[in-house]
């Protein structure tokens, strides 16, 4: 029997929710099929969650399915991201996968990319950060202090993987109008995996100290707030704390999601809880960076 | 002797050539191993500047294992002559990266960044950071000299001044404490 997995018709993280929802529902046997073919915008972060649900369904034994978006534009933007390329080897596609060319380096400053070693964080680092520069000062109208710290939060969030996740994953750097939310320029960074999770990274070394209140937001809570790793020395785990000090800021956000909880550093545009629980289980890690323009786009 | 290193340098020689930013742990250890090298064929080394001005990005990860853990094995005991160290050419974000790391271990070291502008970075006391900048303005000092300019006490002088040369943040030469040289 196929289960089906819905893709809302706007992916990002807060409708992830809906996404992951489904996700944790389908039965453990079986195939499962990611339904796309009404979706018709997906963030960075939705498009790298995608390949960790392809990801994890492969390793229960059944190549998954997923149908392509039915809107051709939608279609040949996810291909000019590069999603289609990691996908196929993650899913079995279904549906009219574009030929396009690369997308404008002003809107994808970095396609989807697979992060497995720390030889992949410095050359997606060296491929980005000229482009993201001239993104952040002269779209987003920040400080040419901005795009120092960029390479850093870049790095440090792809590194979680190397360091923590126990498997590869995928990172993407989009930039974009967000009319909906904010009506301005953001650029967004969003690194996922479908690994081991913040939790179990970090259970031997802090699993007895909470006891039965121990669990997903916790160890978001400790590595996050308090910057702790699964690694004694006290210089580990700042990586965290310098993405979330770089991103405050600039005004930006940073949530990450892993298991059944997701954290973040709401900033006061935002409404989003800083701690949400008892969310439905999806697994590894998921991180957004999101830094918006200074000002409003310009009608 | 003052040697000055050019991290950069370090980065294309022990990493790969094309590189110009200084990210993830496994790039640190290898510019940590190309500096730590560097001082071993040169014993008479007494001082280091790190010259950071070529790098572009510098990641939390990648200071820790460069700087942090290089400062860590030279007050450990580790190293036969430890070398007093600077760091030149910092970025201001650089310099928030490397204050940080140095924060986590109770380390402190003396930074010059790219406007030419001195400070200490990391952990340090407020006694400590007086002390260090009247000697960064001013000169070589001795204890009494301090004790008279801040009017400080003898003993809070001499402790200031006995840490900062202690933790290899000024040179002590006889009664006297001196600045390290920018270079």
């Amino acid at each position: 029997m196929t289960s089906l997995v819905e893709v809302p018709p706007s992916l990002d993280d807060r409708s992830f929710e809906q996404f992951a929802a489904g996700f944790a529902a389908v039965a453990a046997e079986g195939r499962v099929l990611v339904d796309a073919h009404a979706c018709e915008w997906a963030s960075p972060f939705g498009l790298v969650a995608l390949l960790c649900a392809g990801q994890a369904l492969m390793e229960r034994g059944a190549k998954p399915l997923l149908t392509v978006p039915a809107e051709r534009e939608v279609a040949a933007y996810w291909a000019r991201t590069g999603f289609f390329r990691h996908a196929e080897t993650l899913f079995e596609i279904h549906g009219v996968v574009p030929r396009v060319k690369p997308a404008p380096e002003t809107t994808v400053l970095l396609d989807v990319t697979p992060v497995r070693v720390a030889g992949d964080v410095h050359t997606i680092v060296d491929r980005i950060q000229e482009r993201a520069a001239a993104i952040l000062t002269a779209e987003l109208g920040l400080d040419a202090k901005a795009t120092v710290g960029f390479g850093m939060a870049l790095s440090e969030a792809c590194q979680n993987i190397v360091e923590h996740a126990g498997t590869g994953g995928w990172v993407a750097v989009h930039a974009y109008t967000w009319r909906r939310r904010l009506g301005k320029r953001v650029v967004v960074i969003a690194v996922a995996d479908a690994g081991v999770g913040f939790r179990q990274s970090l259970e031997a070394s802090q699993a007895a100290l909470y006891g039965e209140r121990w669990g997903d937001g916790r160890a978001l809570e400790v590595a996050f707030i308090h910057g702790v790793s699964r690694f004694r020395d006290p210089g580990r785990g700042q990586g965290l704390r310098g993405i979330r000090r770089w991103a405050d800021r600039w005004g930006g956000k940073v949530s990450i999601r892993s298991g059944t909880a997701r954290i973040g550093m709401v900033p006061p545009w935002d409404e989003d809880v800083v701690l949400k629980e008892a969310l439905p289980m999806f697994p590894g890690a998921q991180l957004q960076i999101l830094i918006p323009a200074a000002t409003p786009e310009a009608q | 002797m003052i040697s000055e290193i050019d991290v950069r340098s370090v980065l294309s020689r022990s990493v790969c050539e094309f590189h110009s930013d200084l990210v993830t742990r496994s790039t640190g250890r290898a510019v940590r191993g190309g500096i730590e090298a560097h001082l071993e064929e040169h014993p008479d080394v007494t001082m280091v500047v790190l010259d950071f001005s070529a790098v572009r990005v510098l990641d939390c990860s990648c200071a820790d294992e460069v700087i942090a853990q290089l400062l860590l094995r030279h007050a450990s005991g580790d190293v036969p002559r430890p070398a007093y160290f600077l760091v030149r050419g910092l970025h201001e974000t650089h310099a928030e990266q490397i204050d940080d790391v140095l924060r986590r271990h109770g380390l402190a070291l003396v930074a010059a960044e790219r406007g030419g502008a001195m400070r200490l970075l990391g952990s340090f006391t407020e006694l400590m950071r007086t002390a260090w900048e009247r000697l960064a303005a001013h000169g070589a000092a001795a204890a009494e000299e301090l004790a008279s300019d801040l009017a400080w006490s003898l003993e809070d002088a001499r402790r200031a001044l006995d840490e900062l040369a202690g933790r290899r943040l000024v040179m002590r030469a006889s009664e006297r404490y001196l600045p390290l040289p920018a270079a």
